[in-house]
């Protein structure tokens, strides 16, 4: 204990240091997402530029803090400097940038986007606040407060920045309390469904037995989620610490982290910040002296979405075929090797540092009655600024989507959220406030976090499928209504997107929905009719379209759609007559060409050439036309 | 705290209903008269909630949760049959029937096909469609009728899945499977064998050992527990599939070792169709291994049985009645000396059968001529084995013991159920350690797997038996390294409560028997551990008791016992002084053998030496060409005789006669007693199996009628000194010469001498006989394939064989199946191979 409060200090002083020193520091966010867009390449030449003119600065590798479209972001604080941020980089342009810095002084304004005012420097006039940018503006960044500003693999930045003083909290105050706390602080699960978290704890510290186990559901498996490993990988401790004060309320001994084996870098930050843990005392027998002894190991699983349902999570820990059991018993009474367990969400439990160290009055402040604090969200889709985003419940969604992501490029068709077990809302349903309740009223879900922004281009049909398919393909096979129901769902639907389906087919479609929806065993095929449910609700017309007319209004559905080639516009250039695989288009040089369309695949190698060639005239044009009903 | 009461009230379906805590809503409703339709629940196994079809529904739940996994709660009410719940499970079982071929389950014809066997075909067939062999045993048809669902609103998906034909014994049609489940927890619940699972996701979930694994890949028993459970015709028994519900059932003892399972026999016009296992709590608890649950039905109806008796004169074979084989035999009889006149019998016959044989030898043909085969099967080790057999502790001890040492066991297809007690036990925890040569089903989850080379086993028992008297190991024939691990099971043995020592037949014939069997014994002593031998020949203690051996009266007193003869004189009316008891088994195996008459029941005298002058061949199956059988008896099987076995525990158990037997075969011992009546002997009234066992009752305690019903273990000790044959030579390292070790143990899968190879089909792929086991690494050096022939040949031993490539076998080793160790004497011997020319 001694020796953990003289590391604090150190941690604080070389913090300090790092921030007000002499020397520069260059921050490049190393994230998957600023890896994916080529942060690594950014950062070696970096490093080769700071070698090859000896130049002294700090490059630190930080996490992702949130604007996906400005990947890969690099930042550099200059001495007695604001930290001014630069995205899009490129190795070249990080070259530039760095010399113009160190060599001629130039800070390269006009490639910068903004400064950051934290380190209480005054700051150019130029440049905005980095969180006055309209994309952070609205947002209240707790959970991901140093996700961006620490490095992830280093202990001493996360203590340097109050942490590890929720567990230290919670020891004082003794485990009941700590439920008292979560419970006033009016916690809800943040995996999706809002539970009260209290609840669970309070049943799990009431069920009896001495071994107990706190699991970290890290199963990220909606398509185009990635708030949590985002979380993980830029914050790794503020989870690990979660998860302590969980194991601590609960009266668990062990805690374990369930991710998928393929987060590989969230897993290496994971093991690194346990292996630093322990290194400290903060994980082993006796933890900072207390009488709580706790041990964390990491579960990778193999990805099947349906593990991130607790009872096949738990399966799936132990070995077994991921594969969900009906309930009671809960996990909170027999769980992990039949003990009580408690499953969170990463979010949960990367919130519960701060709500320990700050108190349950002050996370009340975030959010509204019944739902209290913040929740990340991947703002992905048609919208202007995709990224990780962190908003306090009750903000309308319209705000999220045109405040925050800046709205479709295109005209807005509709939101999807919650994944393959949310739902998708139409445009009047912009202005309701994102509440567990208002959400699952509206006929979505709060879900665990994706947010997909749908533009005009989407077909609703289309994405219903896209969806039930990927639950169809992921469930495990255990009861039929899931199995084989969204099987003939799929059946249905795709014969909507061919034009061959029938229109009481929607009727079917519904009622068939409703059964799996009610007769499934686990949340997988329980949810899984949403997004097909809820688009019949807000887009009915849209079904009705493809069902009746064989019309797709947005020109998704391949079989509804035809090819032409606008005469006007054709000038003959014969690269589509080239590229067509079937030999479909005829037509001699410099003269009008036809597409024929019994022989035409849709391949849309000839749109695509027609519309970016430089030579070509933009003149393969797709449509679909509406069947006159007999 | 709530406090819980014992009893709860609830009400389902308006009706108030008490229970017990604990019960299921399932539970409480079928106590209560209330149906509600299941498809994956067993009673069986652990509830699943998959199949859907027991949702109802609770006041105070927005959900429909399923009867089977849900608790019932005081004062909870349940609805089980309203409009919506109806409505649900129709539409849940038409999307169980959209992917179910059988779609004529909702057939327009299917009511005038019932009645009359109508069939869509040009021709006038009455025959209906079979469409399944579960047709009317179906549980998926029986819902769809209960259900009233008569139409599929969805389109048929066919899975299109090859039907897998190829393992023995059962097929599995993967397009009728409804993923109830019931197999895979059958597996993993009950048998704790971990073969099954569910394997990939979505359209494509099926059932099967993981891994793309065969099911011999993967350790399959072949138990068939999950084609027992199969509520649909995915699973079926090749030999069943298609013979409908059985008219009866008959409770009888599994006749093919020496656990003896109870079996119930499924018997349709006459003919038994099938055997399941009876749910005896004593024995084998509801479970079976392959050969009680498939081999039983083939073996008995088998084409190839006798019929009628024959007789055979240079290779002409001609029926005779059952009096003319009387009066051949009578006159054979009349001129064969005693002392070259000998009875071959096997341990597999009935006490009653072996009782009236020795009975036969020693009151009309005035000798105590008559062994058991058994005796060629334990070679140097039979009397030690027999001692040992006799401290036989009940089979409960396993599931009661602290520590278990298998040696030289393989519970995979024989005596299975003994590996499901051990299974069981270790989930319990306790600490499991066996001993073995090759890989088998215990070698990869025993906590220590002992593995000598071939022939050094029982140095390694000798070794574990001086560790626990607190000696040293010295022999520095075993490494270091193994010595720790002896210590280690030594230590643990002596530390446990209860251990118990069980003992399979692997190395009993080698040469190293007889120390071997004294090494465990020593070791049983030093950690007061139980043993239990459980023989391979199903009635082994019943031949002892019966008195079946030369050395031998009944009730097991030695032939020297005076007293025992007197008391057996005044029984028998007979005067038993003066007869010869030269004579045993092991001189058929002698050149200088020469037998006038030899009687061989239910037993196939040995290969090729011993021919007798007359030989009498009384079986099942007719004789093979060596056995010069000059008169060929068809007999009963155990399926078709009344009697009583005695199994290693020394628990009675009864035979039952759930059909008749092919043909004019009859009983060995109604064979027996009218041969005697016809020499004109007394004493051989017999008419019914109860008179023999009275008699019996006189000179075996135990053997009452109401002793046998109570199935208690009989209070005998074994104390007779039994003559055994010590031809075994020490084995010798391999040489240049030699690079290879033969060990060769005698068929354990045998029954009334035949290996079952030899009349069951599935079996010549489990347990073949005559083939020759050689590890892949050898084979790859050898350049051979499966099923290529060797050469092999030894010091005095040369034979060619068909090989097969088995991973378990350990490389420079190679066992052979064969019916007689005898043959391959010295046993384990250094031999060489050759690929043999074609």
């Amino acid at each position: 204990m001694k020796n953990f409060k003289q590391r604090e200090i150190e941690a604080v002083r070389e913090w300090k240091a790092l921030h007000s020193g002499s020397t520069p520091v260059i921050y490049i966010g190393a994230a998957t997402c600023g890896i994916a867009a080529g942060a690594l390449d950014v950062s070696e030449r970096v490093r080769a530029i700071l070698e090859k003119h000896d130049i002294e600065a700090h490059l630190v590798h930080v996490g992702c803090i949130g604007p996906c479209y400005l990947e890969p972001l690099m930042d550099i604080a200059m001495p007695g400097a604001p930290r001014i941020s630069y995205a899009n980089m490129t190795p070249d342009l990080a070259e530039r940038i760095i010399e113009n810095q160190f060599l001629r002084g130039d800070p390269s304004l006009d490639f910068a986007i903004a400064q950051f005012s934290t380190n209480g420097h005054d700051g150019t006039a130029r440049l905005p606040d980095f969180f006055d940018l309209p994309m952070l503006k609205s947002q209240v960044r707790l959970v991901l407060r140093n996700c961006g500003f620490i490095d992830p693999e280093n202990i001493d930045h996360y203590l340097a920045n109050d942490g590890y003083r929720g567990i230290q909290h919670a020891f004082e105050l003794g485990p009941q309390a700590v439920i008292d706390v979560v419970r006033d602080a009016g916690v809800r699960g943040r995996g999706g469904a809002g539970f009260p978290t209290h609840k669970k704890w309070q049943f799990c510290r009431n069920a009896p037995g001495e071994v107990k186990y706190v699991i970290c559901n890290c199963s990220e498996g909606d398509p185009g989620a990635f708030m949590n490993r985002s979380l993980i990988e830029s914050d790794p401790h503020c989870v690990l610490e979660g998860l302590l004060i969980a194991g601590y309320a609960i009266g668990a001994t062990e805690g374990k982290v369930y991710i998928n084996a393929d987060y590989r870098l969230a897993i290496a930050r994971l093991e690194s910040g346990i292996a630093q843990m322990k290194e400290l005392g903060l994980l082993g027998e006796n933890i900072l002296g207390s009488d709580f002894s706790f041990d964390i190991s990491v579960k990778e699983g193999a990805g099947a979405f349906v593990c991130g349902e607790e009872t096949a999570l738990i399966a799936s820990v132990e070995g077994r075929r991921g594969m969900p059991r009906s309930r009671p018993p809960f996990p909170a009474v027999s769980g992990l090797h039949a003990k009580p367990t408690i499953i969170n969400n990463v979010e949960t439990l990367g919130t519960l540092p701060n709500i320990l160290r700050n108190g349950a009055d002050w996370y009340r402040q975030f959010g509204v009655k019944n739902n209290h604090g913040t929740k990340t969200f991947s703002l992905t889709g048609k919208v202007r600024r995709p990224g990780l985003i962190e908003v306090p419940l009750g903000i309308p969604l319209r705000e999220i989507i045109y405040g925050i992501g800046g709205g479709p490029w295109k005209a807005f068709k509709a939101v999807q959220t919650g994944g393959p077990s949310g739902g998708c809302l139409s445009e009047e349903y912009l202005d309701i406030p994102v509440e567990y309740e208002a959400m699952a009223g509206a006929g979505s879900i709060m879900g665990s976090g994706g947010m997909i922004v749908l533009d005009e281009d989407t077909c609703i049909v289309d994405l219903a499928l896209y969806f039930l398919r990927f639950t169809q393909a992921e469930s495990c096979g255990k009861c039929a209504p899931c199995r084989v129901g969204t099987w003939h769902m799929v059946t249905l639907l795709e014969n909507m997107t061919r034009g061959q389906s029938k229109p009481e087919d929607i009727t079917r479609l519904q009622v068939l929905g409703e059964t799996v929806k009610r007769a499934s065993l686990c949340g997988l095929g329980q949810t899984a009719p949403n997004p097909t449910l809820t688009t019949l609700r807000h887009f009915r017309a849209e079904y009705l379209e493809h069902a009746r007319e064989g019309y797709c209004s947005a020109a998704v559905c391949k079989e509804l759609v035809t090819y032409h080639i606008d005469p006007q516009r054709c000038n003959g250039c014969q690269l589509c007559r080239d590229v067509c695989p079937t030999n479909a288009i005829t037509g001699v040089r410099s003269e009008v060409h036809t597409i024929d369309l019994e022989r035409c695949i849709k391949c849309r190698a000839c749109y695509e050439v027609c519309r970016y060639h430089p030579q070509a005239g933009n003149a393969v044009v797709y449509e679909s036309a509406r069947r006159v009903m007999a | 705290m709530k406090q819980h009461t014992t009893r709860m009230t609830l009400t389902i379906d308006n009706k108030t209903v008490t229970a017990d805590t604990g019960a299921s809503i399932l539970d409480v409703a079928r106590q209560n008269g209330i149906d509600i339709p299941t498809l994956c629940w067993h009673e069986q196994l652990s509830p699943h909630g998959g199949c859907r079809m027991c949702i109802v529904e609770v006041e105070g739940l927005s959900h429909f949760p399923t009867a089977c996994t849900t608790p019932a709660a005081d004062g909870m009410i349940v609805r089980t049959h309203t409009a919506q719940i109806r409505e649900m499970r129709a539409e849940i079982l038409q999307l169980f029937l959209s992917e179910h071929t059988a779609s004529c389950l909702v057939c327009d014809e299917q009511e005038e096909c019932r009645e009359y066997m109508s069939t869509v075909r040009k021709a006038g067939v009455t025959t209906g469609c079979r469409y399944c062999p579960k047709d009317g045993q179906c549980e998926l048809q029986a819902v769809t009728e209960s259900l009233g669902v008569r139409d599929i609103i969805y389109p048929i998906y066919y899975r299109g899945i090859p039907v897998e034909t190829e393992d023995p014994f059962y097929d599995r049609d993967y397009n009728l499977c409804i993923l109830c489940g019931r197999c895979v927890r059958m597996c993993q619940e009950v048998r704790l064998a971990d073969v099954l699972a569910y394997k990939h996701r979505g359209r494509d979930a099926i059932i099967g050992p993981a891994f793309a694994r065969t099911h011999l890949e993967a350790g399959c028993e072949f138990c068939g527990a999950c084609v027992s459970v199969c509520p649909t015709g995915t699973l079926r028994e090749k030999a069943r599939a298609w013979e409908g519900a059985p008219d009866r059932e008959e409770i009888t003892t599994c006749t093919f070792c020496g656990v003896g399972c109870q079996v119930r026999l499924l018997v349709k016009e006459d003919r038994i169709i099938g055997s399941l296992p009876a749910d005896d709590p004593t024995v084998n608890q509801g479970q079976l291994c392959v050969k009680g649950r498939f081999c039983n039905t083939e073996l008995v109806n088998g084409h190839q049985r006798i019929r009628h008796p024959y007789r055979r004169e240079n290779d002409i074979a001609w029926d005779v009645s059952w009096d003319a084989a009387f009066e051949l035999i009578a006159e054979k009889l009349r001129s064969s000396a005693p002392e070259r006149t000998g009875m071959l019998v096997s341990s597999n016959l009935t006490n009653e059968d072996l009782y009236v044989a020795q009975k036969f030898m020693r009151v009309v043909m005035k000798t105590h001529h008559i062994d058991s085969t058994a005796r060629l099967f334990y070679g140097s080790g039979f009397s030690a084995y027999l001692t040992l057999m006799d401290r036989a502790v009940p089979l409960s001890a396993i599931r009661d013991a602290s520590a278990v040492l298998m040696v030289g066991l393989d519970t995979r297809f024989s005596r299975s159920v003994v590996g499901v007690a051990i299974r069981t036990a270790m989930k319990r925890g306790i600490r499991m350690f066996t001993l073995h040569s090759r890989e088998h089903t215990f070698s990869l989850n025993a906590d220590v797997w002992l593995q000598p080379e071939v022939g050094e086993e029982y140095r390694y028992v000798e070794a574990l038996a001086r560790l626990a008297a607190g000696e040293d190991v010295t022999d520095r024939s075993i490494p270091a390294d193994i010595r720790v691990h002896l210590a280690d099971v030594a230590r643990a043995l002596s530390e446990s409560d209860s251990p118990v020592i069980l003992v399979g037949a692997e190395f009993l014939q080698y040469d190293s028997s007889r120390a071997f069997l004294a090494a465990v014994a020593q070791l049983a002593d030093h950690v007061g551990a139980g043993v239990l031998t459980l023989p391979a020949q199903n009635n082994l203690y019943g031949s002892l008791l019966s008195g079946s051996f030369p050395e031998l009266l009944p009730g097991m007193r030695p032939t020297a016992d005076a007293a025992r003869l007197q008391k057996l004189e005044s029984l028998w009316g007979t005067s038993l002084t003066g007869l010869t008891d030269a004579w045993n088994a092991d001189h058929l195996l002698r050149d200088d053998c020469a037998m006038q008459f030899l009687y061989a029941v239910g037993a196939l005298p040995p290969v090729h030496r011993g021919a007798a002058t007359f030989t009498v061949f009384q079986n099942m199956y007719p004789p093979e060409p060596y056995c010069s059988a000059d008169l060929v008896l068809p007999t009963a099987a155990a399926t078709e005789t009344d009697g009583s076995f005695v199994n290693g525990e020394r628990r009675v158990q009864r035979v039952r006669r759930a059909v008749a037997p092919p043909g004019i075969a009859l009983p060995d011992w109604d064979i027996l007693c009218r041969l005697a009546r016809h020499m004109g002997a007394e004493g051989f009234a017999f008419t019914r199996p109860e008179e023999i066992r009275e008699e019996m009752a006189q000179v075996i305690p135990g053997f009452g009628e109401a002793e046998i019903d109570a199935r208690g273990i009989l209070p005998l000790a074994f104390d007779a000194v039994m003559h055994v044959s010590g031809n075994g030579t020490a084995q010798r390292p391999p040489d240049s010469d030699h690079p290879l070790i033969l060990h060769s143990s005698v068929v354990e899968h045998t029954h009334r001498g035949f290996p079952l190879a030899a009349w069951v089909e599935g079996s010549r792929i489990l347990f073949p006989e005559g083939v020759l086991d050689i590890s892949a690494e050898d084979a790859r050096a050898l350049g051979l394939r499966d099923g290529d022939s060797v050469h092999v040949s030894g010091a005095s031993f040369e034979e060619i064989y068909p090989v097969r490539i088995v991973r378990q076998q350990p490389r420079g080793a190679l066992h052979a199946s064969i019916l007689e160790s005898a043959l391959t004497h010295p046993n384990p011997q250094p031999v060489s191979v050759r690929k043999a020319d074609v």
